[in-house]
């Protein structure tokens, strides 16, 4: 496959509506119907639950019965997904209640903002409240990931939309696009480069990049699942950055034929889980987020040693590269290869821990 | 005269601020000859240059004022000398009457940029709010406290964001943290700082008696990292951590961050946010704010006494001000000034009336500083 394919998957022009900056003030309402306006051959994003309209309503009283019964549920967890697979505990799941809370009602109410002793009045609802009941049992019983119910992830500065089919963007993550506003900082030919987010997925990284980068770079983006360019689609134009974030469909480097040699960094948080884990893993990653985002083969390697292959031929002399990996064995195996079978290419390869001290990331600069 | 709203100083203020003009003039010529030596050194010159920037503004008035001087010493010879020709007189006299009215202003001018003034004072700042004793009550009015400085804020046109807050079992706050942007913040809130004492009947009270609880207040100036100097190296940053390996191992919702400044041992957490780089940028804002404030307590103790016992001098544990609900008043103590309208102070209306008072309060206590120094 060629390049191009790009907006094939356009998102519908009614986002320029909804900046984030807007929506997370006022979230003011937004007609999803216009969706259907889109071309019908384009994937369609879900709407996160914060940027629907508030065209339900349901009585205070049946509003606090829903809370009630979800906290009771909640609690009714204690530490057994902890025990289990390192799942959230109670305490955690009843802040996600607050924050479901906060993104489907009209006003953001907050569960103790619910008058105990009045409770005549209607509250306009961004979902049904048999949705809501629908939605939060899903989350317990099903162990479905809290970013897929409410549609988004808090991520850095921004508010990213996912779905299933779409990796949710990790924490760990973040501290991957401090380091690129590291290098850029002080050298202006990366910071007016060509930049590349292998695997985008969401396109977190892309657009955590793109915002560094402002209007003196660019940023391609690629990714083999067309539903993850049409969720990164959603939102990069959700944070206007069309102009600097380019999507490109297509495995790994196959879609930048075009670029050899010419970019200025690489960035890359690729599937690194070994295959022989992905039936242990906690429920809501194991049961409810694409595989393919996951696997990275028998040592979960494949896809690292693909991109560090790649990167001596792709990058231009100066160029940065970083990538996230599974921990301790596969950055030694990572910097092993950079210094010796790729060469002398390569200089200054590091190893980056996470804020939880696991070696998590490889940056380094083509020679 | 007209009864222009020009202060007089006393006599003896203006006899201490002459000494210092002098001092200043001296000080001005001696720099601009330094300056024009040949034999000077490039560095000597830059910081030559450098104080005599800093001098300008006084130097400029003082011109002004000398030449004012040299006028109103002028009319007073010609009045001595035609002391017959009336028309003459009645002119001198007139324009002898504006030019000591031009001295005063001069005067009262620069003695205003002569009072020491508190660099700090046109920062934003951190606000902390702390339940004390007094239980459940005390975080009831914790929440009050901090929801008038947040009233007050969006009255004057200022940005109130919520950093963290750490909730009571009755929704009180135990603790609460708000940054405050906008012009001179910290120099208006910077007297808020210190015990606020409540007397009223809780809502959790069936009796119907009347309680007395206290709430701590500080206010933090604002600061960033090159103000506290601080390195990379010296902070550890912990993040919740599940064990296991993380990365995409782990779904977590769980963003709480916590900041240890690993020379002073001081540490900040923050978990209000749904993300773990925003809770971050905010532990680091509040690690800032403390570092910074300590850093300028410590140079506060070095100075004088007096200074340390001044208003504002941040003692947290003076009990500043009584909230007192069933007789309607709120009193502060330092000033001794009694508010009766409660509700419109706990609305953010009524706090000027301290807040004008204290920064009053502090410009007389500069000039009794000033006075007392020479």
């Amino acid at each position: 496959m060629k390049l191009s394919f790009t907006y094939a998957f356009a998102v519908p022009n009614f986002s320029k509506w909804i900046k984030p900056s807007l929506v997370r003030n006022l979230h003011q309402s937004v007609c999803c119907y216009s969706l259907k306006s889109a071309p019908s051959t384009s994937l369609k994003p879900q709407i996160p639950l914060f940027l629907r309209p508030p065209t339900h309503t349901a009585t205070l009283s049946d509003l606090k019965k829903w809370h009630e019964w979800a906290k009771s549920l909640a609690s009714s967890v204690g530490t057994a997904f902890v025990d289990l697979d390192n799942g959230p505990d109670s305490s955690l799941l009843c802040r996600e209640l607050k924050w479901l809370m906060e993104d489907v009602t009209k006003d953001c109410l907050l569960p103790c903002q619910i008058p105990s002793e009045k409770l005549q009045g209607n509250v306009g609802l961004r979902v049904s409240l048999e949705d809501l009941y629908r939605l939060w049992n899903q989350r317990i019983e099903e162990r479905r990931p809290f970013q897929y119910i409410v549609g988004c992830e808090y991520w850095r500065d921004l508010v990213l939309c996912v779905e299933e089919g779409v990796l949710i963007p990790r924490p760990e993550t973040e501290q991957i696009v401090d380091m690129v506003a590291d290098v850029v900082s002080d050298n202006e030919g990366l910071r007016k480069g060509l930049w590349v987010d292998l695997g985008t997925g969401s396109g977190a990284i892309a657009i955590g990049i793109g915002k560094i980068l402002k209007s003196w770079g660019r940023v391609i983006a690629t990714d083999l699942s067309p539903l993850a360019l049409a969720v990164a689609a959603f939102n990069v134009q959700r944070y206007d950055l069309q102009d600097i974030i380019e999507l490109r469909q297509g495995s790994w480097f196959e879609p930048l034929k075009d670029s050899e040699g010419k970019l200025a960094g690489i960035i890359s948080n690729p599937p690194y889980i070994p295959s022989s884990h992905i039936s242990g893993l906690q429920a809501e990653v194991g049961r409810h987020e694409p595989v393919i985002a996951l696997d990275g083969g028998v040592d979960g390697t494949d896809d690292l040693l693909h991109l560090c292959k790649g990167a001596a031929s792709m990058l231009k002399p100066g160029g940065f590269f970083a990538f996230e990996t599974n921990g301790e064995e596969q950055c030694k195996r990572l910097v092993d290869y950079m210094e010796t079978d790729a060469g002398d290419s390569f200089l200054s390869v590091k190893i980056m821990p996470d804020f939880a001290g696991i070696h998590r990331f490889v940056t380094g600069f083509r020679k | 005269m007209d009864m222009d709203m020009q202060p007089q100083l006393s006599p003896n203020i203006i006899r201490i601020m002459e000494h210092r003009l002098s001092a200043i003039e001296y000080r001005t010529a001696f720099l601009h000859n330094l300056v024009n030596q040949t034999e000077a050194s490039p560095a000597e010159c830059a910081r030559a240059n450098k104080e005599l920037r800093k001098l300008r503004s006084s130097m400029d008035l003082i011109t002004h004022l000398r030449s004012k001087q040299k006028e109103i010493n002028g009319l007073r010879s010609l009045l001595a000398e035609c002391s017959e020709d009336k028309d003459m007189v009645n002119m001198a006299t007139e324009e002898l009457d504006q030019a000591v009215e031009g001295e005063r202003r001069l005067h009262n001018l620069l003695f205003k940029s002569l009072l020491p003034k508190d660099d700090s004072d046109e920062r934003d700042c951190i606000l902390e709010v702390r339940a004390g004793t007094g239980g459940e009550e005390a975080s009831l009015f914790a929440m009050d406290i901090f929801k008038m400085y947040e009233k007050y804020s969006q009255k004057k046109g200022w940005k109130f964001e919520v950093v963290d807050v750490t909730e009571s079992d009755l929704k009180g706050y135990k603790e609460a943290s708000a940054a405050i942007s906008g012009a001179d913040v910290y120099g208006k809130l910077k007297f808020e700082s210190g015990i606020h004492r409540v007397q009223r009947v809780p809502v959790t009270e069936k009796s119907g008696r009347v309680h007395t609880s206290a709430v701590s207040v500080a206010i933090l100036p604002q600061a960033d990292e090159v103000d506290v100097q601080l390195r990379n190296e010296d902070l550890r940053i912990d993040t919740y951590r599940s064990g296991g390996s993380g990365g995409q191992h782990a779904n977590t919702t769980n963003s709480a961050v916590r900041i240890t400044h690993i020379p002073s041992g001081m540490t900040v957490a923050i978990q209000d946010e749904r993300s773990q780089h925003m809770n971050k940028a905010k532990a680091l804002k509040v690690l800032c704010a403390k570092l910074y404030e300590m850093e300028r307590s410590r140079i506060q103790i070095n100075r004088s006494k007096l200074r340390s016992e001044q208003i504002g001098s941040g003692d947290r544990s003076e009990r500043i001000r009584t909230y007192n609900f069933p007789q309607g008043r709120v009193t502060d103590h330092r000033v001794s000034i009694t508010c009766h309208a409660i509700n419109d102070v706990m609305l953010g209306d009524g706090l000027d009336v301290f807040i004008d008072a204290l920064l009053l309060q502090q410009e007389m206590d500069a000039i009794a500083d000033f006075s007392s120094s020479q």
